[in-house]
């Protein structure tokens, strides 16, 4: 396979972990789901009219808030054809007919952009901090890890609650509150990375050639440790998104401030389950179930593409 | 390295995490301003006069003018002596930070207690038994069925034990049956206005103690479905572990040594490799108990199980400073001193680890 790859250069580098990813048939499905929920972000995003979408940033659409005759007290309906995933009920005596697969699909868009904005940005710190930390060592590496230990001492959603609480809930702040959260994962393992790539001949070479320590470790380590890093994001993206909506639905944002959010809709459904509404918390959390599960399963399959070990 | 000498290394780690940990906590509570930590004092009905005096007498104890490492230091001093703040939401206003945690912590300890050991009991057999019996139908279930669990959001495996089980057999919010509760509140041993029982503060077993079995049955049915969604959460992920584990252990040579000369599957499974593969999945406990109290906070809400998790939300909800940051802290040292046990066990049980 080596000898291959070296001929033909770059292209069939691409060429052959494609072959790898799809060899692995479970990473090709979450690939599928998450490409399907990619697609629903974008059109919601771009012409929500598509598919017959209106208000793409309101739960409740704004005719329903002044019209108080028809939808007001409306209990939730079962999945049926006309609403395929049930309906959903704002408050017990609240305006109800609210269609949840229309909801999801608006909650998909909001959902997706938060989680990967989270990742990315966490990840971005992280890494940073971690290869700077790992490739200086000493001192500073010392000083990184107590930082991260203290992070790491706390249960993350106290810390997040905590957070949240001193910077205020908005949606952005939740998304901050996060990313405080998950850099330190980053940090140390971009750290562990640098530190196994730092001793590689070639690095050795770079500095015998004379690079600088910036150059050494952004332009030598660090294309070393993004495919793993990378990895880890596409594994993490489905928990944030678990994590995020967990937040949303314990009351993170105020009620008056409502956004289609997954753990928002679940949070709009809580009452009603006791009532025998089960379709009402099911619905939005077992969206987010599907979209982790995928993400659990594109990761794998991207380890094995990125891990030589696993390619067999 | 001696044991000893590994343990007076992990101790000395032990004080940048505290002095971290305390930092962290305080930043949070006056980064903004003295706003926010003054707000659990300072009642906003006050007349203008009176609550003027207040602050001044505050900005002075905890000398809110000087410097923010100043602060720190009068802070700290004040968490030393056992002055955690005050609480300022309904149900429990002014009460000590210290007190809340007193009241509450016992529920959210019976529940974690009851989720881990259930955990343990479970997952132990399943992951040892899947990883030998590698890619049969069972380690395949074992494997689909952890993998599902594993993406799902705590709050959704709450809910679906809560549609499957709590509708017909189990009761599901509070702490008791509503049924039950006007006798109870005029029982001596309950306060009605804070829903506090004493002496142990966990229901079942005041009720049992002052000879109130009905009330104790009940209130051990409450803690069913809690731990049991608990258990559900926290399984796949140790499951996973133990597995990968075990299977690294059924690699080793001294497995084929042991199965070359005679020894029977079953015995190498449960006396060979079983211990060796448990030996990594001690680390992870530290990681269980962190997602044992992130969970707890969620299925605490779930279900209105009054723990520390479900106080320390109601804190977020009502803006109550004390509690909200009382607990973080008081979480945070529950986890720093857990890890800091699990993290000597591991030494003392794997010689190795003291080499690196």
């Amino acid at each position: 396979m080596a000898t291959v790859t070296e001929r033909k250069g770059r292209f069939d580098e691409v060429h052959l972990s494609w072959k790898v990813f799809v060899a692995n048939k479970p990473a090709v499905v979450g690939l599928a789901i998450f490409l399907v929920f990619v697609g629903d972000a974008i059109v919601v995003q771009v012409a929500p009219g598509v598919i017959g979408l209106q208000y793409p940033n309101d739960v409740i659409p704004p005719p329903l808030l002044s019209d108080n005759s028809t939808c007001v007290g409306q209990a939730p309906e079962p999945p049926s054809l006309a609403h395929p995933l049930g309906t959903t009920q704002f408050g017990l005596s609240g305006i109800g007919c609210l269609d949840l697969g229309q909801l999801v699909e608006k909650a998909i868009r909001i959902d997706l952009a938060i989680s990967f904005l989270i990742v990315f940005v966490g990840a971005a710190i992280g890494t940073v901090i971690g290869v700077v930390s790992g490739y200086f060592g000493r001192l500073l590496d010392e000083l990184m890890m107590r930082v991260t230990d203290v992070f790491f001492s706390i249960p993350f959603l106290i810390l997040a609650l905590a957070v949240g609480y001193v910077i205020g809930r908005t949606l952005v702040n939740m998304a901050i509150a996060l990313i405080i959260i998950w850099w330190p994962l980053y940090a140390r393992y971009a750290r562990s990375l640098t530190l196994s790539t730092k001793e590689a001949t070639f690095i050795e070479a770079a500095r015998a050639a004379g690079s600088g320590r910036l150059k050494i470790m952004f332009k030598h380590i660090l294309p070393n440790v993004l495919p793993p890093i990378l990895v880890q994001i596409s594994l993490d993206v489905g928990t944030i998104m678990a994590i995020f909506a967990t937040l949303a639905f314990i009351g993170f944002l105020p009620s008056n401030a409502l956004v289609p959010e997954l753990g928002v809709l679940a949070n709009i459904g809580v009452d009603m389950v006791g009532l025998g509404y089960w379709w009402t918390v099911v619905v939005p959390g077992g969206v987010i179930t599907i979209f982790a599960l995928a993400m659990n399963l594109m990761g794998d399959g991207l380890r094995d593409v990125i891990d030589p070990r696993r390619r067999s | 390295m001696k044991l000893w000498a590994y343990v007076v290394r992990r101790l000395i780690l032990l004080v940048p995490t505290l002095i971290g940990l305390t930092f962290l906590v305080f930043a949070l509570e006056h980064a903004a301003g003295p706003g926010i930590f003054l707000q659990q004092y300072v009642n906003p009905r006050l007349p203008g006069p009176i609550k003027q005096q207040l602050i001044a007498q505050l900005t002075e104890k905890f000398h809110l003018n000087d410097p923010i490492y100043v602060q720190y230091f009068y802070w700290m001093g004040a968490i030393l002596q056992g002055d955690w703040g005050i609480s300022s939401q309904p149900g429990v206003v002014g009460v000590p930070v210290t007190t809340i945690f007193v009241w509450f912590m016992p529920n959210t300890i019976l529940l974690t207690a009851v989720a881990s050991a259930l955990t343990w009991l479970v997952s132990i057999p399943i992951g040892v038994y899947s990883a030998a019996r590698r890619d049969s139908l069972l380690d395949q279930g074992v494997r689909v069925a952890t993998f599902t669990l594993y993406s799902m959001p705590i709050f959704l495996i709450g809910f679906l034990l809560f549609i499957g089980l709590g509708g017909w057999a189990l009761p599901d919010f509070g702490n008791v049956d509503g049924v039950l509760y006007p006798a109870l509140s005029q029982q001596p041993w309950f306060d009605p206005s804070t829903a506090v029982s004493s002496p142990t503060h966990i229901l079942a077993f005041d009720a049992f103690l002052h000879g109130d079995l009905p009330v104790a049955w009940n209130a051990l049915l409450h803690v069913v479905l809690p731990a049991l969604s608990l258990t559900l959460a926290l399984l796949a992920g140790i499951i996973r572990i133990l597995r990968a584990s075990m299977l690294e252990a059924l690699e080793q040579d001294y497995i084929r040594l042991a199965r070359a000369k005679g020894v029977s599957s079953r015995a190498v499974n449960n006396l060979h490799a079983k211990k060796n593969a448990l030996l990594p999945t001690i680390t992870s406990f530290g990681y269980l108990v962190a997602g044992l109290f992130s969970g707890a906070v969620v299925i605490e809400i779930i279900f209105t199980f009054r723990g520390i998790g479900w106080i320390t939300t109601q804190a977020f909800l009502n803006s109550d400073t004390g509690v909200i940051m009382g607990s973080t802290l008081a979480f945070g040292l529950i986890l720093v001193f857990t890890t800091l046990i699990l993290d000597l066990l591991y030494a003392f049980l794997d010689p190795r680890i003291r080499y690196e």
